[in-house]
């Protein structure tokens, strides 16, 4: 039921951990939510798969709606768009959860994000990411760890450090 | 298979808590015989594993120590405080040798401190051998009063028994041995070695013959083999020179069951063994010296995580069957999955009592910090415990000594006055401090209560205050004020002293038994003292829950804390939506709506019925829509990210794949009792 995605990166042949990367670049996954393209680094994502049946946390913060059972283990779903202040999307055919696993070695959380749909994986070079621009930015920079300029466009490239962190934490 | 140096640790470890408490006694009855034997008894006993198993430094060491008490036990010396004094430094020290392992380098710093000869020159004046700490242990030395000078020439048969070198056994340190006490020459005999073909590589199947003189005594050579029983021992003496006192021929090797204890000759003195069962303490204390090997199995701990993990994993698949069983509606498969579904309960009982430990293991820690904690302070506290039989999950046992020892801290410190002010206020110059546990229901209370001035109500109010905690204009009651010394950061002592004053004490003990799903709570009396109640699950892994329905998901109440099920009819229910209260057999009890707490919408099929928990003493009802039934759950702790939802225990796996949360009937009612208050 939870079909795997294949993340096949679409710069190199054979992923993150290949000679075929510099050594500063790093791999990103980009996914869209409302129509706004973002980026987190591959690093952490542990797979992609369909939407899942979710159980609702009655009385827990808009940003961690809900519980999932990925493969037997209970993991929280968390809502981007809500810490970014954006409106919740409804879920289409494109859904898809991004099943992240973050943290120091011996505190490790894994959760879910909801993408509106999951793009690709992407190889950045650190050139390619300038700072955040201060004014003009409808996202809280907090969250922000700076803007890629791909071919296609702009990338918002999301801080893994701050926006994944509990609610209590903040 | 652990290895035998590890085993040893682990064993010594046992024995070293065993020594404190038995030590804490002897301070309260400096003249009991059996106690005096036991405290020799594990000396020995340490010395000797530690020996065979390369742990020399710290054998030398406890050789010293087991000389002061041989020396009292033969009458020549007494338990004064100062030998106990002496002796629970040395078990710290010990524990520290111990600790160090094999690690050259750390036991040469440990042996070269200044502690290290310290507690070996105080134990040389007391043992009356003057200022001469530095000779190494067991060669030298001669203080055994009752092995006198006389050179005998001792012929022993030594037989290991077959699994002796798979056990860790060294022939070499015991050869070692011998010739520190005399000229010992060895003979081997090989009638016992099998045809090749019956040969078991890894079985010692020898035996020697040794003969040694020695005007060490026969106890010294029976020290040597005292840990080798399971084979066959047999020492014969002839004496070459001066008069015998007690002359044995031979004497057949010790065999008990009892580990430490060789059969006695005439010439020894080693009666201790009674004593044993007789202080074996009503809490069921482990004692590991006088538990036989066919009693108890030693396991790893994370063998029997293991064990409950897969257990859970089996629940949950069981339940899954369950519900294909009742889908398909056939029979055989339900009588099957029935019989299943028992089996699996009694395993998980079985289970989960392996992982139950008598809490008495906890209690006895506590003797020392407070005995230290009223020295350090210079107050008059004696400790009594209460229910150390009560059993507790392992895991929970394992996580109890800290936050108990900030409560205890607290007590002694703050609670407790000191002689003076307890003798003006009519009270007795001694104060006690109790620890007593029990098991209720699906709980264990323990409550740490002192006998002192009881909670300062007036500055607690003050400090509360200052830090913003309380509404100024507000009436709480002094109970409610109490409560607050859990509060984050606070604390009203007035300097910080090495004991507490922090102001993380209390705080981070609620936070500590929080995460062990216990609650803590706190009673005070001015005058009368202070008791603090820690109420924890049983177990943490498994519960039985009856499973309900509220709104779009599945709940499981734990069905510990379950007294019944009813029905509300319509009437009923649309009369109040607030202030709701049913009628149960003529007595009258408030409920909580669940599905509007969650903010869910009403269900069209919702049943309304009404399950009637206990939560701290009271009746109260949880209106839920539909009772789906009794459910085995395995619980799994929420993520930072819903750890502070008010009213959830956790959550679990149901048989269909999904995921149900797990309420918490007493946090719950905590969070939402303003209900109550209005409905009053």
């Amino acid at each position: 039921m939870d079909q795997v995605v294949e993340m096949q990166p679409r710069n190199v042949v054979d992923g993150a951990s290949s000679a075929g990367v510099a050594a500063d670049n790093f791999m990103a996954l980009t996914f869209d939510l409302n129509g706004e393209r973002f980026a987190i680094s591959v690093k952490h994502v542990q797979e992609v798969i369909d939407p899942l049946e979710m159980t609702h946390v009655p009385n827990a913060d808009p940003f961690a709606p809900g519980l999932i059972n990925v493969r037997g283990a209970v993991v929280p779903v968390l809502n981007v768009q809500h810490r970014l202040g954006m409106a919740a999307s409804a879920q289409t055919p494109d859904t898809r959860f991004v099943v992240i696993e973050a943290g120091s070695y011996d505190e490790r959380t894994t959760f879910a994000i909801v993408a509106d749909s999951v793009h690709e994986v992407l190889e950045v070079e650190p050139a390619q990411i300038h700072p955040a621009p201060a004014l003009g930015m409808k996202w809280p920079s907090a969250f922000i760890h700076g803007i890629i300029q791909a071919a296609d466009g702009m990338i918002i490239f999301l801080d893994t450090e701050t926006i994944f962190q509990a609610p209590t934490a903040l | 298979m652990m290895n035998p140096a590890d085993t040893f640790r682990q064993e010594a470890t046992d024995l070293l808590e065993n020594l404190e408490e038995n030590l804490l006694e002897l301070e309260a009855a400096p003249t009991d015989r059996p106690k005096i034997d036991v405290v020799f008894r594990a000396l020995h006993t340490i010395k000797g594993s530690g020996e065979m198993f390369g742990f020399s430094e710290l054998a030398k060491f406890v050789h010293h120590l087991e000389n002061a008490y041989e020396l009292v036990r033969s009458g020549d010396a007494q338990v004064t405080q100062e030998l106990i004094d002496i002796s629970l430094g040395s078990r710290d020290h010990i524990a520290a040798l111990l600790e160090a392992g094999q690690d050259e380098d750390i036991i040469s710093q440990l042996v070269q401190s200044e502690l290290h000869s310290t507690l070996l020159q105080r134990i040389a004046v007391l043992s009356g051998t003057g200022d001469a700490p530095a000779v190494p242990a067991a060669e030298a030395d001669s203080g055994d009063t009752k092995s006198a000078a006389a050179l005998v020439e001792y012929t022993i048969y030594f037989k290991p028994e077959e699994s002796a070198l798979r056990n860790g056994m060294r022939p070499d340190l015991i050869a070692s041995e011998l010739a520190m006490l005399g000229e010992c020459t060895s003979r081997v005999v090989a009638d016992m070695v099998p045809p090749l073909e019956e040969m078991d590589p890894s079985a010692c199947y020898l035996a020697w013959e040794l003969t040694l003189k020695s005007d060490a005594g026969r106890e010294k050579i029976d020290d040597i083999f005292l840990f080798f029983d399971d084979g066959d021992i047999r020492v014969e003496e002839k004496e070459l020179a001066a008069p015998p006192q007690d002359t044995v021929q031979s004497a057949p090797a010790p065999k008990a069951a009892d580990t430490a204890e060789p059969a006695d000759t005439p010439a020894t003195v080693e009666a201790a063994a009674p004593s044993a069962p007789k202080d074996a303490k009503p809490g069921g204390e482990r004692r590991p010296e006088a538990v036989s090997k066919v009693e108890s199995v030693r396991v790893q701990a994370h063998r029997l995580d293991e064990l409950m993990d897969q257990l859970g994993e089996l629940v949950i698949a069981q339940a899954r069957l369950n519900g294909i069983a009742e889908r398909l509606g056939d029979g055989a498969l339900g009588s099957a999955t029935e019989e299943i579904e028992r089996l699996v309960t009694g395993m998980r009982d079985a289970t989960l009592s392996i992982r139950m430990l008598p809490i008495a293991g906890v209690f006895g820690k506590f003797r020392r910090v407070v005995r230290d904690l009223a020295t350090e302070l210079g107050k008059d506290v004696s400790l009594t415990t209460e229910g150390g039989e009560t059993e507790l999950d392992k895991n929970i046992i394992d996580r109890l000594s800290d936050p108990l020892v900030h409560i205890i801290r607290n007590a002694v410190d703050h609670g407790i006055e000191d002689s003076e002010t307890r003798i003006a206020a009519g009270k007795s110059a001694q104060a006690t401090v109790s620890m007593i546990a029990r098991q209720s229901g699906g709980e264990v209370h323990i409550e740490v209560r002192d006998d002192g001035g009881g909670l300062k109500t007036d500055m607690i109010r003050k400090r509360a205050l200052e830090r913003g905690l309380i509404d100024p204009d507000a009436e709480y009651s002094d109970e409610a004020i109490h409560q607050l010394i859990f509060a984050p950061g606070f604390s009203t002592a007035a300097t910080i002293s090495s004991v507490s004053g922090r102001g993380v004490g209390m705080d981070a003990v609620r936070n500590f038994i929080e995460d062990l799903r216990g609650a803590v709570e706190v009673k005070s009396e001015t005058g009368h003292g202070t008791s603090v109640t820690l109420r924890l699950p049983l177990t943490l892994a498994i519960i039985d829950g009856l499973l309900v329905r509220i709104g779009p998901g599945d709940f499981v109440l734990p069905l510990a804390s379950v007294e019944e099920c009813v029905e509300l009819n319509d009437e009923e229910t649309q009369n109040d939506r607030h202030r709701s209260i049913i009628n149960i057999r003529n007595e009258l009890v408030p409920y909580l709506n669940l599905s509007e707490i969650f903010g869910f919408e009403r269900r069209a099929d919702a049943l309304n019925r009404v399950v009637i928990v206990n939560a701290e003493g009271k009746r109260i009802g949880l209106m839920v829509d539909d009772v789906i039934g009794q459910h085995q759950t395995v619980i799994k702790s929420l993520s930072d990210y819903h750890r502070n939802v008010e009213g959830l225990a956790g959550c679990t796996i149901l048989g269909d794949g999904s995921v149900a949360l797990i309420v918490d009937p007493s946090a719950l009612i905590k969070s939402f009792s303003n209900q109550f208050r209005e409905a009053a």
